[in-house]
């Protein structure tokens, strides 16, 4: 009897470590980018635009302006925003899981780190919607598909610009929405 | 259970997750105060005794910038002979050490490349008048700039092709571009003179290399009006420090040449005044053990780090950048009708111009350190190279066993210009201008070196190829906050800051294996020794009892 548990315990603390030490990277993604931060935004940004399925940009935010503003340095920090409403309207109709908007709109991050490499970060879309049921993991699903377009480089084009024109752009306050149909 | 509550309990076991996670995630910071905004300086009353407006002899409509000098030197009557000392006038400087002539008229950069035979456009940043050629006479007095440095209603501009006069007729610049610079009212100017503001300096050198912060990474338009966080000094709502504050200038002779840098001061702070001239360092204001008390271990650091290391951690930290390279091969370059080609990078910087070639930048620069003593070595007009390796272009002096050296951070300019195939040396190429020969005229580099090379006084042999080429400049203005300077763990780990300064030994960031082994040894076998002595006293304790 203590043998077992003693075991069901021990499971207990290794799941607990294996999920302390792993979930962050399951729930979240970071990869490398091949560019610098302005341009990396200004690809994801086109890619974003190109991609169809109801997708629009919504913003820019530099949450480092912020930190700048109070006296304080950070590395170069930027989020694009990005809506489609093919996917926010079931998840925004249904009340038993409207708290999801607080997941909208989709964010993208790119920032440099102290290794002087551009990074881009993004939330685990699929993985996370499976947790709030079938409709949910279905968009979510979507969406997960779409996100891997938006980090997808073509390096044999040019630059983009910046889009930076949109509310909350660069401001570090409040982000608009109107423009990306959320 | 109903799917609602599942959700509930799930999206609350997600956010406590995550809750802990960012928790144990996130370095733990000290509580900062919140931030306080000093209030807005004032802008100083002048408080010269003379105002210059009242001058009878500044009551003139001046013609031409000589013309106002003339007028300055009836009062000042020795300024002209001190500027003509000057850098600033010369551009020229002979290394004390090694007796090398520099200065921007000898040496040969991976920027516009060189001066000679550009002197129409370059003398736009000269304190003078008139350099157009070699036959610019040094000696004469009227020629010397006295506005460039001392208006003070920040509309004196001077623009390329004008051979370092100021805008005399309204004028279209860029050309083609439908934007206009006004003619510079010099009545008004010199009228309104006094010390030198971020203005003065600013125009030549937030702009050096032919566009904001291009060059130097460190000074850029955003100093103008820097907050805290860009520069503690120059915060215009703190210590508002103007250039001269720490470049204190003496007969004209202004301290903090990057080709005599003071890169290892000593000892206590300076008093200002004293015969010691009060370089323009950090330990001038700050003394070497500049710090507190509570923080006496980075007082150790400082035979080693030059201040700028830890308390600049980034350069160009702001949205203007700076240049990283300059590849001068794809100069030539037209587009698909054989026009002109300009474009842009995603900031919206220059990143490409059949003109001059192709250009990368970036923000928030993380320097490359280097050993540092104050003494650069630069190729010069004539130099010669050796194409099969990159050709530094400029060498910061200095190593571990020099007690004159200190780790500096530094900017490192990468480039790809022409050179002599035989001859082996570097290429003086003829770029501004109308006339025939100028490479932004005509995109013709034959005709180009050509002209420049006889300008330099250099045979050509008539081939060119392109080498790859560094310059290396030490990086020391935009001062960070303390609370964002260098962490001791970015420099002492495997992978920081540091990983590439030869010659010390740092702790966390160097280990001898078999140190390492010892150290880990004498630790398990304590470990085990403690655990043998426990079991030893419990085991008899149960015995006894």
């Amino acid at each position: 009897m203590f043998k077992v548990i003693g075991g069901f315990f021990l499971g207990l603390i290794v799941v607990g470590v294996l999920a302390y030490t792993y979930a962050g990277s399951l729930m979240f993604r970071e990869i490398e980018s091949p560019f610098g931060v302005e341009e990396t935004v200004a690809r994801i940004q086109q890619n974003i635009q190109g991609v169809g399925n109801g997708w629009a940009l919504s913003g820019l935010r530099n949450p480092g302006k912020a930190v700048e503003a109070a006296g304080g340095n950070t590395l170069p920090v930027m989020m694009v925003e990005a809506c489609s409403t093919k996917y926010s309207g079931p998840i925004l109709k249904d009340d038993s899981v409207r708290f999801l908007s607080i997941l909208m709109p989709c964010k993208v991050s790119v920032y440099k780190k102290n290794d002087g490499k551009t990074y881009i970060g993004m939330m685990n879309a699929g993985l996370m919607g499976k947790m709030f049921g079938p409709m949910v993991g279905d968009v979510m699903g979507e969406v997960a598909k779409d996100q891997e377009k938006f980090v997808k480089f073509d390096p044999s084009k040019p630059a983009p610009e910046m889009i930076k024109g949109m509310p909350g752009a660069a401001t570090g306050g409040a982000g608009g929405g109107a423009a990306g149909g959320c | 259970m109903s799917v609602r509550p599942k959700l509930i309990l799930s999206a609350a076991a997600i956010a406590a997750m995550l809750t802990a996670l960012v928790a144990f995630a996130m370095p733990a910071k000290p509580e900062a105060a919140p931030a306080q905004q000093a209030a807005a300086t004032p802008k100083k009353e002048s408080d010269s005794t003379a105002d210059h407006s009242k001058f009878k002899e500044l009551q003139k409509n001046f013609k031409t910038g000589p013309e106002v000098t003339e007028a300055c030197l009836i009062c000042h009557t020795e300024a002209a002979k001190q500027v003509q000392h000057t850098k600033h006038w010369t551009w020229e400087s002979k290394d004390p050490k090694t007796g090398q002539v520099r200065g921007k008229k000898n040496i040969i950069n991976n920027y516009c490349t060189a001066v000679l035979s550009n002197e129409k456009d370059c003398m736009a940043c000269h304190a003078g008048y008139g350099w157009k050629d070699s036959s610019f006479d040094f000696s004469v007095q009227k020629n010397v700039d006295c506005l460039v440095c001392h208006d003070n209603t920040g509309t004196y501009r001077k623009l390329p092709g004008n051979a370092g006069h100021p805008v005399y007729k309204r004028r279209e610049f860029p050309p083609k571009s439908g934007k206009f610079v006004e003619a510079v009212d010099l009545k008004r100017a010199a009228q309104s003179i006094g010390m030198p503001t971020r203005t003065n300096c600013g125009a030549c050198h937030f702009f050096g290399g032919g566009a904001n912060g291009a060059k130097h990474g460190d000074m850029d338009s955003s100093l103008q009006h820097p907050g805290k966080y860009l520069d503690v000094h120059m915060n215009e709502k703190g210590l508002n420090f103007t250039c001269t504050e720490c470049h204190a200038t003496k007969s004209h002779e202004v301290s903090g040449s990057r080709y005599n840098t003071s890169a290892a001061m000593t000892g206590p702070a300076h008093i200002r005044g004293k015969a010691d001239a009060s370089p323009a360092a950090c330990q001038s204001c700050h003394g070497d053990k500049p710090h507190s008390t509570k923080h006496a271990l980075l007082n150790q650091h400082t035979d080693k780090l030059a201040c700028q290391t830890c308390h600049i951690p980034e350069f160009a930290r702001n949205d203007i950048g700076t240049e990283l390279s300059w590849d001068w091969s794809k100069a030539t370059i037209m587009g698909p009708d054989g026009k002109r080609m300009v474009r842009k990078d995603s900031a919206g910087r220059r990143s490409f111009d059949s003109q001059k070639g192709q250009w990368k930048w970036e923000s928030y620069v993380i320097p490359e350190y280097r050993w540092f003593n104050g003494t650069s070595t630069y190729k010069v007009i004539g130099d010669k190279i050796d194409p099969t390796k990159t050709v530094q272009l400029s060498v910061v002096g200095g190593g571990p066993n020099d007690p004159e050296s200190r780790i500096w951070p530094t900017k490192v300019h990468r480039g790809k210009q022409p050179y002599d195939v035989e001859n082996n040396y570097l290429t003086v190429q003829h770029t501004g201008g109308e006339d025939a020969t100028a490479l932004w005229h005509n995109y013709d580099w034959q005709k180009a070196i050509g002209t420049g090379m006889k300008a330099a006084n250099l045979p050509y042999s008539g081939k060119f190829a392109f080498v790859d080429t560094e310059l290396t400049w030490p990086i020391t203005h935009m001062v960070a906050p303390k609370e964002d300077a260098l962490s001791c763990a970015q420099c002492h780990s495997k992978n920081g800051r540091l990983k590439d300064i030869q010659g010390i030994y740092m702790p966390a960031r160097d280990g001898k294996h078999w140190l390492d082994v010892i150290g880990w040894s004498l630790a398990l076998l304590t470990l085990i020794g403690v655990l043998v002595h426990g079991a030893i006293r419990i085991y008899s304790s149960k015995k006894e009892g």
